[in-house]
């Protein structure tokens, strides 16, 4: 019975460290694929970054953390600092959405032109001079094609 | 009377080609951090931080959203947003200050100090940086190091994970400025 105890409480030991390795190795990373998360808001660039010009205290609580789909038409695309980045046109020519994408983006994004309409989607991180997404991915692009 | 609006024309003109060559800004601009402990390594960076300067008068002002900082783990992450800087309340850093003896119209590479205010969880602390500027026909790249203490911030770390962070945080940065279209 002792023996048995034992055998259990190792078996138990060892099931809770391997489940403790499996988290911290694989789900802590925040690699996070926005393709497998659903979008919570949509707008457009313009409305974005309108409401963030009129009460930037109200846009972060309506935007801020969250994932949203922005429809914006492109204004320019970046490489600085090794980084995939797209920015859309926003209300007026000061402010924009500046999109940091996803790696995987990098053949699609090279492909875009300037004025350009499209979708994309990303978590909403808050607004400097431009509204700021990461984690961006381009949606509907067979629209586009 | 047309002579009074050549003039002022022209005036208009000029204040406004003076305002074009005199900002600078970025708004892609880079900033990391590293704290070396012996059990872990922390690093994170933050690709989208904002800075304007104005060489009229030399003025630097730069202005960063912390949650939009980069990590390996999501886990430091979360520590660094929720524990440490709050971010919920203290959304911004920003650094306020002047680089002295900068000539902006001298091509090529200058080291110059730069005095100013930097500001972490509303707590301003004056800091003096080092950095290198480099004017490349109108565009200006901006690099340097410079070290923050973690106590100056006001920053609580919980006993059982003060091993793994850093009493000293060194932070690295890199700004490459355009021409501000006014």
């Amino acid at each position: 019975m002792n023996k048995k105890n034992k055998i259990t409480f190792s078996l138990i030991t060892l099931l809770l460290l391997g489940g403790f390795y499996i988290y911290f190795e694989f789900y802590s990373y925040p690699r996070m694929d926005i393709n497998k998360v659903s979008t919570e808001i949509k707008t457009s660039s313009k409305n974005l970054t309108a409401s963030f010009i009129k009460n930037e205290k109200n846009a972060n609580s309506i935007y801020k953390g969250k994932i949203i789909e922005v429809e914006g038409v492109v204004k320019e695309v970046t490489f600085l600092n090794n980084r995939n980045t797209v920015i859309l046109y926003g209300d007026n020519k000061h402010s924009g959405v500046l999109c940091d994408m996803q790696s995987n983006q990098m053949m699609e994004i090279k492909k875009l032109a300037k004025g350009q309409k499209i979708m994309l989607k990303g978590v909403c991180k808050g607004f400097l001079k431009d509204a700021i997404l990461l984690n961006c991915m381009l949606i509907n692009q067979q629209s586009n094609e | 009377m047309n002579r009074i609006i050549i003039l002022l024309s022209l005036l208009i003109n000029f204040i406004d080609a003076d305002n074009r060559s005199d900002q600078v800004i970025t708004r892609q601009g880079q900033v990391s951090f590293f704290s070396y402990t012996s059990v872990e390594n922390i690093e994170a960076k933050n690709n989208q931080v904002l800075s304007i300067i104005d060489f009229s008068k030399n003025e630097i002002a730069i202005s960063m959203l912390m949650n939009a900082f980069v990590f390996k783990k999501s886990l430091m992450h979360e520590h660094f947003n929720e524990s440490y800087i709050e971010s919920d309340l203290y959304p911004k850093a920003t650094f306020q200050g002047n680089i002295i003896d900068f000539d902006p119209l001298a091509e090529g590479i200058q080291t110059k100090m730069v005095k100013g205010t930097l500001t972490i969880r509303d707590i301003a602390k004056e800091v003096e940086i080092k950095t290198s500027i480099e004017n490349n026909n109108g565009t200006y790249l901006i690099t340097g190091d410079f070290e923050v203490v973690v106590k100056d911030f006001d920053i609580k770390i919980p006993p059982i994970l003060a091993p793994n962070i850093a009493k000293i945080i060194s932070i690295k940065f890199r700004f490459e400025y355009q021409p501000y279209e006014q």
